[in-house]
């Protein structure tokens, strides 16, 4: 396998790549993203590309000319950067990334980072959806990444390869820029007085390992990858011994300017999280990627075990 | 002292909940303070699967008792916990009745809970008018327990609110449809419900006018 991994800068897109090179199947790895990993993978070529730069983007994976397309380059609203830019640079990504791949005669598979946000959480909706569920996302990250998914199966279809869209539970990993970890581990954490609904999280090498089984085994379609069991925000602080406080409508507002001051950005799908809970259904991905995921409650009190706290810069401003 | 134990693991955030935000822990912990006023005796528990998954079809008068009356009933009988749909998804009553087992009902949801292999209680339309007569059930809500070849038990609730003594009669698991695509759908609905029937016609027989 030629494989190029787009996302390469960040911590998933890194585990990714560092399990590829010790994998004899692939012959030939590149990585793509704007900029290069924090640390080395020695026999990967790194294309450092602007997310809105078509041009480039297009010539590096043109001139790699991949068997197989990982495409990690989506951007959570608040964890690296902005809302607004997070959508516009998913977007652009995807687009330039996707497009390119169609075209190529030598692709052969595809892999996709989504997200269980796609499923939205309208009143009434399903608490625990499988892959039957129709997606119907209530939050910005959720449109980004269903966009994404649809580019994806078009550029699977036009291809004739299969394209699979890994539909992680949110992300959490000591050097993953997670706005849920962010927020667990401020040291009074606010939760819904009224709801206090369950969640499930996904560990960031679970979710490596879940790409690479991929890889290997050429599902076709969407697959949910989720940690086993719940566990509710304020529980959660429990857990950590912070003090869970509850809040009520109008003072989420005073919660996110709170937060946002001290460098812990709430945007809208993690709102949702803590008002409506998110989960859904990995049963079938256990089946078709053979990879078990660590359980959700001891995931969270890994979170609460690092000693390093997970990053905090966020860039904001124009695109 | 065990009180005191379990408020500890509560305060610790030292207990499991599930998916679906059930948290047995609270039911296990509220459970003596329920029973003076919920004293069920359950009848027929040997048709509920000992594991598996399962569906419950019961009938209800308004459904604020029943689902509860149940859950308590089987678990007291066979030890399974188990799930009722039907919940408000609208807060703070969705997610406060959450914990003690409920879910929004729909047939994805219900399939969900099968695939997790739970025992899954669907409650019949209500029969407030009507406490003897089994309420309607619409066909698509039970197609996941057909598509997976699920067993169907009926149970009767009888009893009321104001004397708190329940009794739960189960029935042996309703027949396969016979007839094959949309109709057997229906057709699996309509045994379930008159398998639900015939156990509260078990309970209080018809009696007619000069009888």
């Amino acid at each position: 396998m030629r494989v190029l991994v787009t996302g390469v800068g960040g911590e998933l897109g890194y585990q990714v790549a560092s399990r590829l090179e010790a994998d004899p199947a692939v012959v030939e790895l590149a990585g793509l993203d704007a900029k290069a990993p924090r640390r080395r993978v020695r026999s990967m070529k790194v294309y450092t590309v602007a997310p809105m730069d078509r041009r480039h983007i297009l010539r590096a994976v043109r001139e790699f000319e991949p068997t197989a397309l990982v495409h990690l380059g989506s951007w959570e609203p608040d964890a690296r950067v902005a809302p607004r830019m997070a959508a516009e640079r998913t977007s652009a990504m995807a687009i330039a990334v996707l497009g390119a791949a169609a075209d190529l005669s030598s692709m052969d598979r595809l892999v996709v980072r989504s997200d269980i946000t796609v499923y939205g959480r309208k009143r009434g909706s399903a608490t625990v959806p499988d892959e039957s569920v129709p997606p119907v996302p209530t939050t910005p990250w959720g449109r980004s990444l269903l966009e994404v998914e649809r580019l994806a199966a078009g550029a699977g279809a036009a291809a004739g390869v299969p394209a699979v869209s890994l539909r992680f539970a949110p992300l959490v990993g000591q050097r993953f820029p997670s706005p849920l970890a962010r927020f667990l581990r401020l040291p009074v954490v606010g939760f819904s007085a009224l709801a206090d609904p369950a969640f499930s999280v996904l560990e960031v090498g679970d979710a490596a390992d879940a790409v690479v089984a991929a890889l290997h085994r050429r599902p076709d379609g969407p697959l949910n990858v989720v940690g086993p069991g719940a566990m509710t925000v304020s529980q959660a602080a429990l857990v950590g011994r912070r003090v869970p406080l509850p809040f009520l409508g109008p003072e989420w507002v005073v919660m996110r300017r709170a937060a946002g001051m001290v460098g812990v950005g709430l945007p809208d799908h993690l709102v949702e999280l803590i008002h409506r809970g998110r989960t859904a259904d990995g049963s079938t991905a256990l089946s078709a990627l053979g990879v078990a995921p660590a359980r959700t409650p001891d995931v969270i009190r890994a979170v609460y075990g690092w000693t390093k706290p997970p990053e905090l810069s966020v860039v904001r401003g124009a695109a | 002292m065990s009180a005191v134990s379990a408020l500890g693991r509560r305060l610790r955030g030292d207990y499991e909940i599930d998916e679906w935000g059930h948290d047995p822990d609270l039911v296990d912990l509220l459970a003596p303070v329920v029973r003076p006023f919920m004293r069920v005796s359950v009848e027929g528990a040997a048709h509920v699967p000992s594991s598996g998954p399962a569906v419950l079809v019961a009938n209800r008068r308004l459904g604020l008792v029943e689902p509860f009356v149940l859950l308590r009933g089987v678990r007291q009988a066979t030890g399974r916990r188990a799930r009722f749909l039907g919940v408000p998804d609208v807060a703070p009553v969705g997610p406060w009745l959450r914990r003690f087992g409920g879910t929004v009902n729909r047939p994805d949801e219900l399939a969900a809970l099968l695939r997790a292999g739970h025992l899954a209680a669907l409650p019949l339309g209500p029969g407030l008018r009507k406490p003897l007569r089994a309420g309607a059930l619409a066909p698509e809500c039970i197609a996941p327990a057909l598509a997976m070849d699920v067993p169907v038990v009926p149970a009767a609730i009888v009893g009321g609110e104001l004397t708190g003594r329940w009794d739960v009669l189960l029935g042996p698991p309703v027949p396969r449809p016979t007839s094959r695509g949309p109709l057997a759908l229906a057709e699996l609905a309509d045994n379930a419900r008159s398998a639900v029937q015939a156990l509260l016609d078990e309970a209080f027989p018809p009696r007619w006018p000069f009888s």
